[in-house]
């Protein structure tokens, strides 16, 4: 049983070192130039609607800015929960990538719940009593329209991938594995709910043994059914393998977002952005292009106020 | 059904990737039909020798073949090299986060594919597919750049590198506008345009490989004469000397255009192609700034009257030269803001990419001309009346200035004013589509290159130039309202190329000339159709 425990606990670290490590990578990197791209969604809902920034206006530069974060939340749930930009952009396949999606957030919903009652009993909550059977409730209906959403949205999605000539011409066979092993999760966890545990009670236990390491009792073994067992497995190996690959725009999204498409900043005097910007401006590129004139010593300071021999 | 182009194939030789047939571009309506079977003139015999050719109809670098394998080692070695410097912070601190983003996050869905005009009007041609040159590069970097990529290739896309691909890779850099559709539409925000951006920039910065029209005849130009145009500041103040001259004897109103006064409110940076080609535009708004008694000024200092910043698109260094010489200049003149004339890459360059280049007293605040226009018809100083303006006009938007900078209701504010008979375009605003001129296309016209633009990358805004229109009689004169220098230049073009003005009576300009046609007091009107005035 421990080896379950072990393997799960390792895949728990491969995720948070892999979605650690993307997050601090996108934090030290340098302060870019702008490039945002509208409508951004934290300007007022007025000025979003159309798509309008604050540039619209005479001398901007002297009106205090005026953010919306309740826009920008008003945007982004359904963005991100619905998916709202493929539904208006690419329709076709929404009606597969939305399942998929949606099965994937509901494991996450899912394993929260689990964790939630899992400590809720460690600190003594009653196993029948109101707040656990609230828990229990969503986990149950989280579980089951996952399992099958993303059972359905994995399997719709190769087949996408594979009649949609225009989506095969650019698969390679990563892609096609990353779908096999998430419909394989999926079909596993669906096995195991129909077959060995449709009330997530085994699941909630498995949990309860990481946490405790298996001291608690009674903890879940995963070996009492195969597709538990695979379920296990499989459920570990995804969690680390996602913020390995491409598929970490599920989370690295803030940073596409909030850190281009919608970084408008403006530079102020004496701003921390205007440290940051003073600083990149002491790089020293070693671009090799006979106009740049670079020689690993100049800064860009220097190559932005000169004039190489030809332009003189 | 023929076998689809695939990333992979761009290193595999052939006379060419890509070949428009006729009847291949997407259909014009009636009366341009027999434009549908127009294709591409070959290029000429010698070209094709020379030249590499091998993308597709058209050539936008026009680069030499390499002599001998070695050079085209040495090539293929310094792509790599350069391609290296993309992702090192000293060298690309400016655009690496953004890099990056784009480069790891691509689930290629194709939902940008359906958003990209040069695709849809090229009838699909998969070169064309935004997401093409992308996967390309990023199979290019997971292979060759990253630690076992070359064992990882058959599971992560594999592609081999030698000067064929590079070649065609440099070429179809140049067949995106930049105009970022396919970024706005994208679920995840990867940004398609950026990474087409960032390719220019590895073969500029890194390899010296340029459009000769953004590069010596572009920024070289630009910074050693004054201007992009070659005009020096003693021919652009001659220039600008025959404009107020031409404004009087056409609107019978005295106008003087200040020079290199310091201390004035404003420095009005205007793209100096202004003055040679549409002068009415550059005499439009001394006539306005003059009669609502602004504090203004142009520079007579080399690079100081020219707005254009071609580095834009193309190479960082570059653009970082050209804004700092107008903040420097700006700053000498002491002037409490530079207003960016009908410009929209010059609009983007510096008030969006420079604003975090240009620190301390560099940082001088920039606005759009679009923005002051506004206030001048707001203050109400000044009297318009939109009857003079009775023609159907509608409204093109620049990409660099409304999807880059969400400047996008100031302009049709002034219009709902004057314009009585204004529409839009569908769709427009931030969804608009590009002109086709965008990203230097529109200054671009080496070999046939000005015909695959006209073809192709413009034909969407020609469809919907007649769509706005299409209610309106063949002999209504028509006026498509595009405030910016390239923009202008793109749909002069596709006008002439397709014969607009003579079968639908198509015209163009800018948003100023429209003011002042309307504005009281004008004895004659600044806006002619052909040799026909707007009003009497």
């Amino acid at each position: 049983m421990m080896g379950y425990y072990i393997f799960t606990y390792l895949c728990l670290a491969v995720f948070a070192a892999a979605v650690l490590w993307r997050i601090y990578r996108q934090l030290t990197l340098p302060a870019h130039v702008r490039w945002e791209i509208y409508p951004v969604q934290h300007e007022p809902a007025a000025k979003a609607a159309y798509g309008g920034s604050y540039m619209e206006g005479m001398n901007w530069w002297k009106d205090k800015r005026r953010r919306s974060t309740v826009n920008e939340i008003l945007y982004m749930a359904p963005e991100i929960g619905l998916m709202r930009g493929l539904w208006k952009e690419n329709r076709s396949l929404w009606w597969f990538s939305f399942p998929f999606h949606l099965g994937l957030y509901l494991m996450l919903v899912v394993f929260a719940l689990l964790l939630l009652s899992a400590i809720l009993l460690l600190l003594g909550f009653a196993e029948d009593g109101a707040v656990l059977s609230i828990i229990k409730g969503f986990t149950i209906a989280a579980g089951w329209i996952g399992v099958i959403a993303g059972a359905a949205g994995s399997l719709g999605m190769l087949y996408r991938r594979l009649a949609d000539r225009d989506l095969r011409a650019y698969a390679t066979a990563a892609d096609y594995f990353n779908l096999v092993f998430i419909l394989l999760f999926f079909v596993c966890a669906l096995l195991t709910a129909l077959a060995a545990d449709p009330f997530f009670a085994a699941a909630r236990l498995y949990i309860l043994g990481l946490l405790t390491a298996g001291a608690a009792t009674p903890a879940y073994a995963p070996g009492q059914s195969v597709p538990g067992a695979l379920t296990v497995v499989l459920g570990s190996l995804v969690a680390a393998y996602i913020p390995l690959t491409h598929m970490s725009h599920m989370f690295m999204k803030f940073f596409l977002y909030h850190k281009v498409k919608w970084d408008d900043s403006p530079l102020t005097p004496g701003s921390p952005l205007e440290s940051a910007v003073k600083q990149n401006l002491q790089y020293r590129p070693t671009w090799k292009a006979a106009h740049i004139e670079a020689d690993g010593k100049k800064t860009w300071q220097d190559i932005a106020s000169s004039a190489p021999k030809e332009m003189k | 059904m023929k076998d689809l182009i695939k990333p992979a194939d761009i290193s595999r030789a052939s006379a060419g990737l890509c070949r428009i047939e006729p009847g291949d571009l997407a259909p014009l309506p009636p009366p341009y039909e027999d434009f549908n079977a127009t294709v591409l003139k070959p290029l000429p015999a010698d070209k094709v020798k020379a030249l590499e050719t091998s993308l597709d109809d058209t050539l936008a670098i026009g680069i030499p073949k390499p002599a001998t394998p070695e050079e085209e080692e040495e090539l293929v070695r310094r792509f790599l090299s350069g391609l290296t410097k993309l992702f090192e912070k000293k060298n690309n601190w400016t655009f690496l986060q953004p890099l990056l983003l784009s480069m790891e996050h691509c689930a290629r869905c194709q939902t940008c594919s359906e958003a990209c005009p040069v695709f849809e009007m090229s009838g699909r041609k998969e070169i064309y597919r935004p997401i093409f040159r992308s996967e390309v590069l990023r199979r290019i970097y997971k292979k060759y750049l990253t630690p076992g990529g070359k064992l990882t290739a058959k599971w992560t896309g594999d592609i081999d590198l030698n000067w064929t691909a590079i070649a065609r890779l440099a070429e179809l850099a140049y067949r995106c506008s930049l105009c970022r559709r396919c970024a706005s539409v994208c679920p995840i925000g990867v940004d398609n345009g950026l990474i087409t951006h960032e390719l220019r920039k590895l073969f500029s910065q890194e390899m010296g490989i340029a459009p000769k029209e953004l590069h010596e005849k572009g920024t070289v130009l630009h910074l050693r004469a004054g201007s992009s145009t070659g005009m020096n500041p003693l021919a652009a103040k001659d220039s600008v000397e025959f404009i107020q001259e031409e404004m009087e004897e056409i609107t019978g109103y005295k106008v003087d255009i200040p020079w290199d006064v310091e201390g004035a409110d404003i420095l009005l940076l205007h793209n100096a192609g202004e003055m040679l080609a549409w002068p009415e535009n550059v005499g439009a708004f001394a006539i306005l700034f003059q009669a609502a008694g602004l504090s203004w000024t142009l520079s007579s200092e080399a690079v100081g009257y020219d707005a254009v910043n071609y580095g834009l698109w193309y190479d960082d260094v570059q653009l970082s030269r050209v804004a700092a010489r107008h903040a420097h200049i700006a700053r000498r003149l002491k002037v409490k803001k530079i207003v960016l004339g009908e410009c929209g890459h010059a609009h983007k360059a510096l008030t969006v990419i420079a604003d975090r280049l240009l620190t301390g007293d560099l940082n001088i605040p920039r606005e759009s001309a679009l923005v002051t226009l506004e206030a001048i018809v707001k203050s109400g100083k000044l009297k318009f009346d939109p009857r003079k303006n009775d023609f159907p006009v509608t409204l093109h938007d620049p990409c660099n200035v409304v999807r880059s900078m969400g400047i996008v209701e100031p302009q049709r504010r002034i219009l709902r004013k004057i314009a009585p008979r204004f529409r839009e375009m569908t769709p427009h605003g931030v969804d608009n589509y590009c002109c086709g001129g965008g990203s230097g296309f529109a200054i671009m016209s080496g070999y046939n290159f000005t015909d695959w633009r006209n073809l192709v990358s413009s034909r969407k805004k020609f469809l919907q130039i007649l769509q706005a229109f299409e209610s309106e009689p063949p002999q209504t004169p028509k006026y498509v309202c595009a405030p910016c220098s390239n923009c202008k230049g793109a749909i002069r073009d596709i006008l002439g190329y397709y014969d607009a003005e003579k079968r639908s009576r198509l015209y163009y300009g800018g948003l100023v000339e429209l003011l002042v046609n309307a504005l009281d007091g004008m004895k004659k009107p600044i806006i002619l159709f052909g040799d026909e005035p707007s009003w009497t």
